[in-house]
C-alpha cells in the first residue's frame, strides 16, 4: 500500500471494507449501542497499524485480522449481564411477531446459533459464511488448511442441525 | 439446509449495512484526525500507577527491614520478607504484563494476537494467588516472644496462623485453570472485573484445541 498511515489511504481503506467492520462487529456485539464502540475500536486499532501494514497479505486479510482480533478482545469484556440482554434477545425471537417474514426470522436464527459458538469457531463461521477460501481463512487465523476444511465442516453441521431442530420444534408446536 | 442457502441467509447483512455505514465514514475522518488511545494502550497507565504503588510500597518495607533489623523481632523480620518478596514477584508480573502490551500487535493471526492477549489477562490470576499466599504473614508481623508463653492466646494464635497458612497454601495450588467450574473458584472470582480474566482462560483452552488439531491435521 503506498502513502500508508496517511488520511487518505485509511479512509479509503475502510470505504473499500466497510462491511467487515460491521459483520464481524455484529457476530460478537448483540447489543446495538454497544457495537458502534465496536467498530470505532476497531477502526482506531486499524488506523494505528496503518504503519506496519504488510503489503504481502491482502488488505482484506489484515483488516478481517484486526477486526476479529478486536472483537474477540472485545467479546471477553461483556458482562453476565449484557450475556442475560443477548439471550433475551433471542427469546424474542419466538414471539408471533417474528414469524411474519420468514427469511428474516431464519436470519435471526443463523444469528443466533453463530452467537451460541465459542470465540474462535465463531470467527471460522464468519469467514466461511463471507465465501472467503480456505486458504485465507487459514492466514487470518493463524491455523493450517486442513484444519479450516476439518473445522468449517463440523461447524457447519453443528449449524444445520440446530436449523432442523428448530424446524422440528416449530412443526411440533 | 444447505451450504448455498447459509450463505444467502449471511448476504442479508448487506441489506443492514447502510445505516451503519454513514456512521463508519464520520469516525474514519475524525479518526485519521485526531491523537486517539486504544483500549489495548490505554490499560499502560493503571499498570504503570500499580508498579510505582508497588514499588513505594517494597521500598517503605525494605527500608523498615533494614531500619529495624537490630530491633524488631524475628517475628515482624520474617512476615515483613515474606510480605516484600511476594510483593516484588507481584511487580514482576505487572512488568511481564506492560512487556506484552508493548509487544501486542493487532495485525497478526488471530489465534497467535488473542493467544497473546488471553495470556495477559490469565496472568492476572497470579496476583490474586500471590496476594492469597501473604495472608499468613499479616498474623504474625506483631507477634512478641512474650506473647509465646502457654495459655489461651498462644493457642488461638498458633490455630488462627495455622488456619491462614492451610487457606492461603491450598488456595495458591488450586486457583488454577482447572478448577474454574468449581463453586469455591466461581465464589472467589464473582464480579464484572474477574470476567475478563476467566473468559480469558476459556479462550486460551480453545486456542489450545485449535492447535492441539493443528498438529493432528499434519499428522494424519
Amino acid at each position: 500500500m503506498s502513502g500508508v498511515g496517511n488520511s487518505a489511504a485509511f479512509q479509503e481503506l475502510i470505504e473499500q471494507h466497510r462491511g467487515i467492520l460491521y459483520k464481524v462487529a455484529r457476530a460478537y456485539c448483540p447489543l446495538e449501542e454497544e457495537r458502534q464502540d465496536l467498530i470505532q475500536e476497531m477502526m482506531i486499532q486499524i488506523w494505528q497499524a496503518l504503519p506496519r501494514y504488510n503489503a504481502q497479505y491482502k488488505s482484506s486479510t489484515w483488516i478481517y485480522r484486526i477486526a476479529l482480533n478486536v472483537a474477540i478482545s472485545h467479546y471477553r469484556k461483556t458482562t453476565t449481564q449484557q450475556r442475560r440482554q443477548q439471550a433475551l434477545d433471542a427469546n424474542a425471537l419466538q414471539g408471533p411477531e417474528a414469524d411474519s417474514n420468514e427469511k428474516e426470522q431464519q436470519f435471526r436464527l443463523l444469528e443466533q446459533f453463530i452467537s451460541e459458538l465459542k470465540e474462535l469457531d465463531r470467527a471460522l463461521m464468519v469467514l466461511y459464511l463471507e465465501d472467503r477460501s480456505h486458504a485465507e481463512i487459514a492466514e487470518i487465523l493463524g491455523i493450517s488448511l486442513s484444519n479450516v476444511a476439518t473445522k468449517v465442516g463440523r461447524i457447519k453441521d453443528k449449524l444445520k442441525q440446530r436449523f432442523s431442530q428448530h424446524q422440528n420444534q416449530s412443526n411440533g408446536r | 439446509m444447505e451450504d448455498k442457502d447459509l450463505k444467502a441467509l449471511w448476504q442479508r447483512f448487506e441489506e443492514k449495512l447502510d445505516e451503519s455505514l454513514v456512521l463508519q465514514r464520520k469516525n474514519a475522518q475524525a479518526i485519521s484526525q485526531l491523537k486517539i488511545k486504544s483500549t489495548l494502550t490505554s490499560m499502560r497507565p493503571s499498570k504503570i500507577f500499580t508498579i510505582v504503588v508497588g514499588i513505594l510500597w517494597v521500598v517503605f518495607v525494605d527500608s523498615l527491614i533494614i531500619g529495624l533489623w537490630p530491633y524488631a523481632t524475628w517475628f515482624f523480620l520474617i512476615s515483613a520478607l515474606i510480605q516484600v518478596i511476594l510483593t516484588k514477584l507481584a511487580i514482576g508480573i505487572y512488568l511481564y504484563q506492560l512487556i506484552l502490551i508493548g509487544q501486542m500487535d493487532i495485525s497478526r493471526t488471530v489465534l497467535e494476537t488473542q493467544e497473546k492477549i488471553a495470556a495477559l489477562k490469565a496472568s492476572t490470576l497470579w496476583c490474586a494467588r500471590l496476594m492469597f499466599l501473604q495472608f499468613p504473614v499479616w498474623t504474625t508481623f506483631f507477634v512478641h516472644p512474650n506473647m509465646l508463653q502457654p495459655g489461651p492466646g498462644l493457642f488461638i494464635q498458633i490455630v488462627i496462623t495455622a488456619s491462614f497458612c492451610f487457606v492461603a497454601l491450598w488456595l495458591f495450588f488450586n486457583i488454577k485453570y482447572e478448577n474454574r467450574d468449581k463453586k469455591w473458584f466461581r465464589l472467589i472470582f464473582e464480579g464484572n472485573e474477574w470476567t475478563p480474566v476467566l473468559r480469558a482462560m476459556d479462550l486460551l483452552a480453545e486456542i489450545r484445541g485449535f492447535r492441539r488439531e493443528d498438529l493432528e491435521e499434519e499428522y494424519v
